[in-house]
C-alpha cells in the first residue's frame, strides 16, 4: 500500500474527507464566497448551536448553482455585486469588513426596501441558506447534521436512509 | 414506425391509469400501457427533503424533470413567465411508474354523496359553472368498496358519522395516532365535534404480501422504503403486468391521438428514446391528469376537432380547480413531536357541508403531515422576522412544540381557470406546452377564512398558546389535487366526457383521471379517482368484449 507522510492511503481519504467537502468552489470566486458566507451567517447566526457559516451552507449554494439552481447564478453575480457596492456607498466599508451587527442593520433596510432592488436577491439568499442549514447534509450543507442535532431529531432522521 | 396493433392503450401509469390497464387486462383486452416516467426505487431518492414532491427546491424527484419540460404561468399582473416543473406554479404531477401515488400522502377518502350533486344542494354561485355529476354517490359506491379493498385502505368504519353509507368496512385497521393526533382527538371530543382516524392508502397490517408502515417520519412526498404505501406502482399495475395481456412501456411521451376517422381514434403517438411509434389500437384512455390529459386532446386536433378532440364547445382544459388549502398552526408549550409518521392522523368531517351564511361545500379539516426541517423553517409564524437570530431560535424551540390543522376547502369550478397550449412553446421532443391562467371563486376564500377559524378553535382547545391562520389565496388552483377539466356531464355542449368518461362525439376515446370530476370535493381525490377508474373499466370491458 502505498504511503503519504507516514499515513496509508485509507487513512489518508478518511483524513482528507473535510478538506475535499470544504472546496474547491466551483461558481463562486474567492470574494463572493466571502460575501455569501457572511450573508448566510447573517441569515442564520451561531449561538450556542452552529450557524450558517459552520454548517457549510456556502458549499451547498456554490455547489447546487452549478447544478440544479444554475437558474439563479446570474442573480448572484449581479446581487453580489451590487450589495457589495450598494455597502460600501452607504458605510464607506466592504460588507465582509463590517461589524456583525452593522451587517444586520444593512440586511434590515435591505429587506426594507431601503437598499434599491436588493430586496429580491436577499430573499433569494434566505432561501437557498434555509435549504443549505436544515435540508440534507448529501447537498454540501447541514453538515455534521447540526441543524438536526440543534432540533433534537438526528435519531429520528438518521433511523432512515437518506 | 407503426406498431403492431392491441386492443387498448391507455396513456399514463398513475393513480387512475394504473387501474385501467389492470382491469381491462383482467378483462381479456391486450393492453399497451404508456408511462412518460420510468420504474423508480426507495434507494434512489431515499428521504432528501430538497428534492422530494413535497419541497422541490433542488428538482423533482419523481419527475417530471426541468430539462425537458417547461409550461408557461399567468402571474398576478397576467403576463405569462415560463416556469420549470420544480416550480410551484407549473402545477406539477409526478411523473413515474404509479405516478402521484407513488410518493403521496396515501389519504384515501371517498367523496361525500353530497358532493355529487352540489349545484341541486347548493346553487352555483355567480361567476362558478357548478353542477351535478351525471353519477351518484350511490353508483360510485360498490367501486369505492372495490378500490379499498383492491388498492388496500386502513381506516376505521363507522367512526365518521359524516361518511355517507357503505357496504364494507376497510380491510384493514387504522394506523395508530401519534401524540399530535391524540391530543386533538381528545380536543375534539370536548368540543362536541366528530373526530376519527383518517383513511390511509398505506397498510396499517401486512396486506397483499406487503408489509406494514414503520411509522417513519417522512411519508408524503417520498417513496415508501418498506413499499407499505399503496401506490399502483406496487397494486394495480404489477397485477395488470402479471396477467400477461398488458405491456407497460415507460420513458414513453405520448404526442398525439392518431383518429381515422371523425369520431374514431386508431391509435397514439409516442417519443420513446427520440424515436417516434405509433401503437395502433382500437381504443384510447387518456388518463394523464387535469393539466396533461387537455394537452394531449389539444394536441391532437383534426380538421373536424381543430381545437383539440373532444373540444368543440370549448370546455377542454376548463374548469382547472385543486383545493383551497386553509387552516391554522399553532405552537404549545409541551413537546408535542415524537417523529412517528405519517402523522396526519385525526380528521373530522362536522364542516365538510351546511356551513352557516350560506356558504357552499367545506372541507374536512385533518391534523398534518410532519413538516420536515425546511418546511418547518419556512413556516414560521407572522410575527418573527424572516432570517436573523430571532428566526433560528423559533425554529429550535418550536420545532417539536408546533401543530397544523388544515383543510382541502372545496373549490367553486370557474371556466376561466384554464390550462390551455401554449402558443410557440414546445416541451424537449416539440410537443405544444401548456399554459395555466385563472382564479379561484372568492367564494372559495370565505370557506377557506371559515375553515381556518375553525382549526384554529380545534388548536386551542387542544392546548395552543399562540396560534396562526393561514387562507388559500386567489391564484388558480391545480397542483397535486389538479381536476375538472374534461368533466363528465350528461349533455355535450357543458362537458366533455359522458358518465363513463368516454369524449361525448368520439366513438373510442377515454378520460380516465382527475380531469373528469365535476367538483373536487372537500378532500383529497384519490380514492375519487380510482373508484371512477373502476367504474369507468366495468364499462369498457362490456362494450369492447362484446364482439
Amino acid at each position: 500500500m502505498s504511503k503519504f507522510i507516514g499515513v496509508n492511503r485509507r487513512e489518508f481519504l478518511v483524513l482528507a474527507v473535510p478538506l475535499y467537502a470544504a472546496g474547491p468552489l466551483q461558481t463562486f470566486s474567492r470574494d463572493e464566497a466571502r460575501l455569501v458566507e457572511a450573508l448566510c451567517d447573517q441569515v442564520i447566526p451561531a449561538d450556542d448551536a452552529p450557524g450558517a457559516k459552520q454548517a457549510g451552507v456556502l458549499y451547498y449554494i456554490d455547489r447546487q448553482l452549478a447544478g440544479p439552481l444554475q437558474r439563479f447564478r446570474s442573480a448572484y453575480q449581479d446581487g453580489l455585486s451590487k450589495l457589495r457596492n450598494a455597502c460600501l456607498s452607504r458605510t464607506g466599508r466592504d460588507f465582509t469588513d463590517l461589524p456583525f451587527a452593522e451587517q444586520t442593520q444593512f440586511l434590515k433596510d435591505v429587506e426594507a426596501g431601503r437598499v434599491e432592488q436588493l430586496d429580491t436577491f436577499f430573499r433569494l439568499v434566505i432561501d437557498h441558506t434555509m435549504e443549505g442549514f436544515y435540508g440534507s447534509p448529501a447537498h454540501g450543507g447541514n453538515r455534521n447534521e447540526v441543524s438536526w442535532d440543534m432540533l433534537g431529531i438526528r435519531d429520528v432522521m438518521e433511523g432512515h436512509p437518506h | 414506425l407503426k406498431l403492431p396493433p392491441v386492443d387498448i392503450v391507455v396513456v399514463g401509469a398513475g393513480a387512475a391509469g394504473g387501474i385501467v390497464a389492470e382491469q381491462l387486462a383482467l378483462g381479456g383486452l391486450r393492453v399497451v400501457l404508456l408511462e412518460r416516467g420510468r420504474w423508480q426505487k426507495f434507494s434512489e431518492t431515499g428521504h432528501d427533503e430538497l428534492r422530494s414532491q413535497r419541497t422541490t427546491v433542488l428538482g423533482n424527484a419523481f419527475g417530471p424533470d426541468d430539462e425537458h419540460y417547461v409550461r408557461l404561468a399567468q402571474g398576478a399582473d397576467g403576463s405569462f413567465q415560463k416556469v420549470l416543473p420544480s416550480e410551484g406554479s407549473y402545477n406539477n404531477i409526478a411523473a413515474c411508474v404509479g405516478g402521484g401515488t407513488f410518493s403521496y400522502g396515501a389519504m384515501a377518502w371517498r367523496y361525500m354523496e353530497r358532493d355529487f350533486r352540489m349545484r341541486s344542494v347548493y346553487g352555483a354561485p355567480e361567476g362558478s359553472t357548478l353542477e351535478d355529476w351525471p353519477l351518484s354517490y350511490q353508483d360510485l359506491e360498490p367501486f369505492y368498496t372495490k378500490a379499498e379493498w383492491e388498492v388496500g385502505v386502513s381506516g376505521k368504519a363507522g367512526a365518521n358519522p359524516f361518511e355517507s353509507p357503505r357496504q364494507k368496512p376497510y380491510p384493514m385497521p387504522p394506523l395508530p395516532f401519534n401524540r399530535e393526533a391524540g391530543m386533538l382527538a381528545e380536543a375534539a371530543r370536548r368540543i362536541g365535534w366528530h373526530s376519527f382516524p383518517i383513511p390511509m392508502a398505506i397498510n396499517s397490517v401486512p396486506y397483499q404480501e406487503r408489509p406494514a408502515c414503520i411509522a417513519c417520519p417522512h411519508c408524503v412526498g417520498f417513496a415508501c422504503e418498506v413499499n407499505a404505501k399503496n401506490s399502483t406502482a406496487v397494486t394495480a399495475i404489477p397485477r395488470a403486468i402479471a396477467t400477461k395481456q398488458c405491456e407497460l412501456r415507460t420513458r414513453c411521451v405520448a404526442s398525439r391521438i392518431v383518429m381515422d376517422s371523425a369520431s374514431k381514434a386508431s391509435g397514439v403517438e409516442y417519443f420513446q428514446a427520440d424515436k417516434l411509434f405509433e401503437q395502433p389500437c382500437r381504443a384510447v384512455v387518456v388518463s394523464c391528469s387535469a393539466t396533461e390529459t387537455p394537452r394531449l386532446l389539444f394536441n391532437s386536433a383534426t380538421k373536424l376537432f381543430p381545437r383539440g378532440l373532444g373540444n368543440n364547445n370549448d370546455w377542454v382544459g376548463r374548469n382547472l380547480q385543486g383545493h383551497a388549502y386553509s387552516g391554522a398552526f399553532g405552537l404549545f408549550e409541551e413537546e408535542l413531536f415524537d417523529g412517528l409518521g405519517p402523522a396526519a392522523r385525526v380528521a373530522c368531517c362536522d364542516f365538510s357541508h351546511g356551513l352557516p351564511n350560506g356558504l357552499k361545500g367545506g372541507g374536512m379539516i385533518a391534523n398534518e403531515f410532519i413538516r420536515l426541517p425546511y418546511l418547518f423553517s419556512r413556516m414560521a409564524a407572522p410575527q418573527v422576522p424572516r432570517w436573523g437570530i430571532e428566526h433560528k431560535r423559533f425554529v429550535r424551540k418550536n420545532y417539536k412544540r408546533s401543530a397544523g390543522v388544515m383543510g382541502p376547502v372545496q373549490e367553486m369550478p370557474v371556466f376561466e381557470s384554464r390550462v390551455e397550449l401554449a402558443p410557440e412553446l414546445k416541451d424537449y421532443w416539440g410537443i405544444p406546452s401548456l399554459r395555466s391562467s385563472g382564479h379561484r371563486h372568492l367564494h372559495d376564500i370565505e370557506v377557506g377564512k371559515f375553515i381556518a377559524a375553525k382549526c384554529e378553535d380545534w388548536l386551542k382547545e387542544a392546548g395552543a398558546v399562540s396560534t396562526w391562520k393561514s387562507v388559500a389565496g386567489r391564484g388558480v388552483s391545480g397542483g397535486q389535487h389538479q381536476a375538472g377539466t374534461c368533466r363528465m356531464g350528461a349533455d355535450p355542449k357543458t362537458s366533455v366526457v359522458d358518465r363513463y368518461c368516454r369524449i361525448h362525439d368520439l366513438d373510442n376515446v377515454y378520460v380516465v383521471d382527475g380531469s373528469v370530476h365535476v367538483n373536487n370535493g372537500g378532500f383529497n381525490p384519490s380514492l375519487t379517482i380510482q373508484a371512477i377508474a373502476y367504474w369507468a373499466s366495468a364499462g369498457m370491458v362490456s362494450e369492447l368484449t362484446r364482439g
